[in-house]
């Protein structure tokens, strides 16, 4: 602030230049935005022409006869990103809960320091654990032992072929768990001590506060943080496709093998030229418009939530912080 | 007495914690003390479960990664040249809204094939950092604006009422303070890059164990090889996979540490 007063007068002019830059920056990163659909869809055209709308409802995907539709893809890919959701975010808010409102400070900060080094974790270590450890494990023991489960079992017909559906669920899980976990902590953390203090104040037990206080007053940070699960959750290729085993028909069982949209692309990519090429970036622009769909719909949801809150409470509740976003 | 205690507190407290007070009243009337406290217990050791459930996959991967990997070190030692060239478009581009964030990695590294390797009929390293570069924009611009945001209004405006130019205004003041976030959130993008193998699939090609200094043509990169040895079937190939991990994975962890150290550092330095 020292410096900001200035022994020069004080000027209006010189701010041109200042501007430009902005602009500068702020056209070119527009442009990188643009320029990446306009390529795919560029690279997608002859297959998407070729195959018109079937390209997305139809199930068969046989580069072969060139005949191209990502519909299995489309629905292996939904039901891992939903199981995995499914698996991860009631144990990352538990987690969250655990480490923000339970545990004492000593043992909760190493944890919780631990956990956001581990968002960090790079996909492809998670896919080559998944596929080297876990797929051995899965073969042997967890296939068949989930299909004995009472309800569940139904889900999990068929011979425990260790790679699958299954499997691939609960490999991004494990990867998009910590992002939930440190959002939703650092969403508890900003909540107001006062608002737990009222609610303990009335007698209410540890988890009465938690229920009433601290889970409402994070709410925004959790549902982002979902969001961004769901993100990435989606757009995984890699790890996905060391696990997921491959299968292009309707899966019947979540044991089966299957083909994500994600695996799709890096299992066609390579050796793939001319139209196949090209229906391998259609599907790269089909993964795109989900993600994109995922996101604006999420931001959009959570943003007319946080106004309808201020609003509402003349505060805005739980900002993201920026680390653990990243 | 509780119709004062209740506008009181509504005074003092949010709405959210008179809320939470309601519903206390509420349930306590409804059960017993020790009801709660059992209710309370068993919530309270689900999440000390679900934090286990959490915490087992993840040691596990770890363990794994560094116990298998530091025995293939020895192997892996004289294939493993480090060898990734990266792009970094960081700084210049800083006041643009977050529109790209959520777009899969896999759809930048095609966007990137398109662009450069099509038309230059060969794969190359140079394509794969500028997909690396508009993979990280987006992360960098989200959390810098982030960053910047956390520098108090009050600053911003003094500078402002000063008469101070803007750009003065943005480099003495809102710079310096957000600082350790634009630190912290551009090393965690490049944490993040590193272990990126989608995008190199299109682009670097990846398959040399040599190491390759012409960034015109393809080029090797860890977690392309991490791909590659991890599918072999043989377990000594399966080991350079393992190291490789070990060495990516103490990269990017290194990288997260010094990225938090400094920020830390700068924010005592700030205050």
């Amino acid at each position: 602030v020292d410096e900001a007063r200035g022994r020069r007068p004080l000027r209006r002019g010189g701010g041109h230049l200042y501007a430009g830059i902005r602009w500068t920056g702020a056209l070119a990163f527009a442009a990188v935005a643009i320029a990446l659909v306009v390529a795919l869809v560029w690279q997608a055209a002859p297959a998407l022409n070729h195959s018109g709308l079937g390209f997305i409802f139809d199930g068969t995907w046989s580069p072969d006869q060139d005949k191209f539709g990502a519909g299995i893809f489309i629905i292996d890919t939904l039901i891992t990103v939903g199981l995995a959701l499914l698996i991860a975010v009631p144990i990352g808010i538990g987690t969250a809960v655990a480490l923000s409102e339970l545990l004492p400070r000593r043992l909760a900060a190493p944890l919780s320091a631990c956990i956001d080094l581990l968002a960090a974790v790079p996909s492809i270590v998670v896919g080559l654990w998944g596929l080297l450890v876990l797929v051995p494990l899965f073969q042997r023991h967890v296939g068949g032992f989930m299909a004995k489960v009472p309800l569940l079992g139904h889900f999990f017909g068929g011979p425990s072929l260790g790679t699958g559906l299954f499997i691939a669920s609960v490999v991004l899980a494990v990867m998009i768990l910590p992002t939930i976990v440190s959002l939703t902590r650092t969403a508890f953390n900003a909540v107001p001590i006062v608002d737990r203090e009222a609610a303990l104040a009335l007698g209410g037990t540890r988890w009465q506060v938690v229920r009433r206080a601290v889970i409402p007053g994070g709410r925004t940070g959790i549902e982002a943080a979902v969001t961004l699960a769901m993100g990435r959750a989606l757009g995984e290729a890699i790890a996905v496709s060391l696990v997921v085993g491959g299968g292009v028909t309707l899966p019947h069982s979540l044991l089966a093998n299957g083909t994500t949209l994600g695996s799709a692309i890096v299992n066609d990519f390579s050796g793939a030229a001319g139209i196949q090429r090209s229906a391998v970036i259609g599907l790269v622009l089909v993964l795109f418009a989900f993600t994109a769909v995922a996101n604006i719909g999420g931001q959009y949801f959570l943003r007319r939530r946080a106004t309808a809150h201020t609003r509402r409470r003349f505060r805005q509740s739980a900002p993201v912080s920026a680390g653990a976003a990243a | 007495m509780s119709g004062t205690l209740a506008t009181t507190a509504s005074g003092i407290l949010s709405p959210e914690a008179v809320a939470a007070r309601r519903d206390v009243v509420r349930q306590s009337s409804r059960q017993t003390l020790a009801r709660r406290r059992l209710h309370g217990k068993v919530i309270q050791a689900a999440c000390g479960v679900a934090l286990l459930i959490a915490l087992v996959p993840v040691v596990t991967l770890l363990a794994y990664t560094v116990s298998r990997g530091i025995g293939g070190l020895s192997v892996a030692f004289f294939t493993l040249f480090l060898m990734e060239r990266r792009g970094k478009l960081a700084a210049t581009v800083r006041f643009v809204a977050d529109v790209m964030t959520g777009i899969p990695s896999i759809a930048i590294g095609a966007f990137a094939y398109a662009l450069i390797v099509v038309p230059s009929h060969s794969a190359s390293g140079i394509s794969g950092s500028f997909a690396l570069a508009v993979l990280m924009l987006p992360i960098i611009i989200r959390a810098n604006e982030v960053a910047m945001r956390t520098v108090p209004a009050d600053l911003i405006d003094a500078g402002v009422a000063l008469g101070v130019r803007r750009s003065r205004v943005m480099r003495s003041v809102v710079l310096r303070g957000a600082l350790p976030g634009i630190v912290t959130g551009n090393l965690l993008a490049v944490a993040r890059a590193v272990g990126e193998t989608a995008p190199l699939i299109f682009t670097v090609l990846g398959g040399t164990l040599l190491m390759a200094t012409n960034p015109l043509h393809p080029m090797a990169a860890m977690p392309l090889t991490i791909l590659n040895d991890g599918t072999q079937p043989q377990s000594s190939v399966q080991t350079i996979a393992w190291a490789t991990a070990f060495v990516l994975l103490a990269f990017v962890l290194v990288l997260s540490i010094v990225g938090r150290a400094v920020a830390n550092r700068l924010t005592r330095h700030a205050r």
